[in-house]
């Protein structure tokens, strides 16, 4: 097994685990955290297929697009924890189920 | 083709793997998102051995530390919603949930690793594409030169994308008292010391990759990432002045979009078109974009990060910012 195969495979079971993990949890913050994880397999398949084209040059256009992904991620998950910290304490307020039961 | 893979890289692959199954799975916030720091940190290195520099940096910085430091924050500060709540139907349904879910797993890495395997080798390959004309794009790695001359709409709307979430978030938090110095403690000695040491080393780093990103790894994505870290580091210091979130920051949150919206405009009135650069003067432009822009970023982590914040001694009930234990206790 190459290291790319290595690589490549890490990442689709990482994909993997995050949407599993993001399907399967009613924590808000742990669905972004679950997202992150598969962001970053998705990104690491991006590197990988970059790294396949010439692993002496890698492809800079994939790289770019994972540079930009990796900022946006961020702005993402600031923002969903904004609103995940919002509902939790709206819900609480109002004495409703925590969020993750009410959505069933 | 490629080197096979070393004890060294299947060491680091399996960590990867444990480390995200166990950020993944066990059960407590305060867990999860500890080792989600371990987890962005294996990340770099892994990638970092994908020949991806830029990359492994941006992600050790942003995905490690400043996300971080936004989900430490998120599970230490007035968090009372319960960790173990009770998931899902009840009764026979039960054990059906977890089977869904793996199996939805199953399926997205079989369908995953066939497109994967269908793929060409090598692929579409535009490295030679980027190669051949990098003469005419003002800079010399060719990465800055996808970012900044070949696709620099995307870079353009990241940017927005970037200024409407920091806008977003203060937006959710109107319903907050005034933005002041009661929403930090004063900080520990040794955080202070650690700020004085750091700050300008940042700084300077920070300086420096904006530079070297015309011709090596670097850039305005990775100066800006580290010089808002080193803002957030400001702040959680006990200099709050730094992130004047009231006034002084929305200009900066807006300069690298209007900046660069403003260079889209003169290219299209006074040039050749929409952000096609002259390679005469292109090295120059995409430097001053790369430093509104990166002033942008910075501001933007900043502020996503601040206004995140819970404001100490109102409305939580316990713990302080750094209280990570009490989490662990309830």
């Amino acid at each position: 097994m190459t290291r790319l195969d290595l690589a490549l495979l890490t990442a689709i079971v990482l994909v993997a685990m995050g949407v599993t993990s993001l399907l399967l949890t009613s924590d808000l913050v742990r669905r972004i955290v679950a997202l992150n994880v598969a962001s970053g397999g998705v990104m690491m398949l991006f590197l990988g297929l970059a790294y396949r084209a010439d692993p002496a040059a890698p492809d800079p256009v994939p790289h770019a697009l994972v540079l930009t992904g990796i900022v946006i991620m961020v702005a993402v998950t600031g923002l969903g924890l904004g609103l995940a910290r919002r509902v939790e304490s709206v819900a609480e307020q109002s004495g409703d189920p925590p969020p993750g039961e009410a959505d069933h | 083709m490629t080197a096979a893979a070393s004890a060294f890289d299947i060491f680091l692959g399996g960590s990867l793997l444990a480390v995200a199954a166990c950020v993944l799975f066990l059960p407590r916030r305060a867990t999860a998102v500890v080792l989600f720091l371990v987890f962005g940190v294996l990340l770099a290195i892994v990638w970092a051995r994908l020949d991806a520099p830029d990359i492994a940096l941006a992600e050790a910085i942003l995905g490690g530390g400043v996300t971080g430091a936004l989900l430490i924050d998120a599970v230490a500060v007035g968090r009372r919603a319960a960790d173990e709540r009770s998931e899902g139907p009840a009764g026979a349904a039960r054990w059906l949930v977890p089977i869904a879910g793996g199996a939805a797993g199953a399926v997205i890495a079989v369908v995953l690793a066939a497109a994967v395997l269908a793929l060409d080798t090598p692929g579409i390959r535009l490295t030679d594409d980027v190669r051949d004309n990098i003469a005419t794009t003002g800079v010399e790695h060719p990465v800055t030169a996808v970012l900044l001359n070949f696709r620099s709409y995307d870079t353009l709307l990241e940017v927005a994308v970037l200024a409407i979430a920091a806008i977003g978030v203060l937006g959710l938090r109107r319903d907050a008292p005034a933005w002041s110095d009661a929403w930090t403690k004063a900080a520990p000695i040794a955080i202070d010391g650690l700020v004085r040491v750091l700050t300008p080393v940042i700084v300077l780093l920070a300086g420096w990759l904006l530079v070297a990103g015309t011709t090596r790894p670097g850039g305005a994505f990775q100066a800006g990432a580290l010089a808002g870290a080193g803002l957030i580091l400001l702040y959680l210091g006990g200099r709050t002045g730094v992130i004047p979130v009231g006034r002084g920051l929305t200009p900066a949150l807006m300069l690298g979009l209007a900046g660069f919206v403003g260079v889209a405009f003169g290219t299209a009135l006074g040039g050749d078109g929409w952000l096609v650069l002259d390679v005469a003067w292109a090295g120059s432009v995409i430097i001053a974009i790369e430093v509104v822009v990166t002033l942008s970023i910075a501001a933007g982590l900043a502020v996503i990060f601040v206004a995140n914040r819970e404001p100490v001694d109102t409305e939580t009930a316990g713990g302080g910012p750094t209280d990570v234990s009490g989490e662990d206790a309830r």
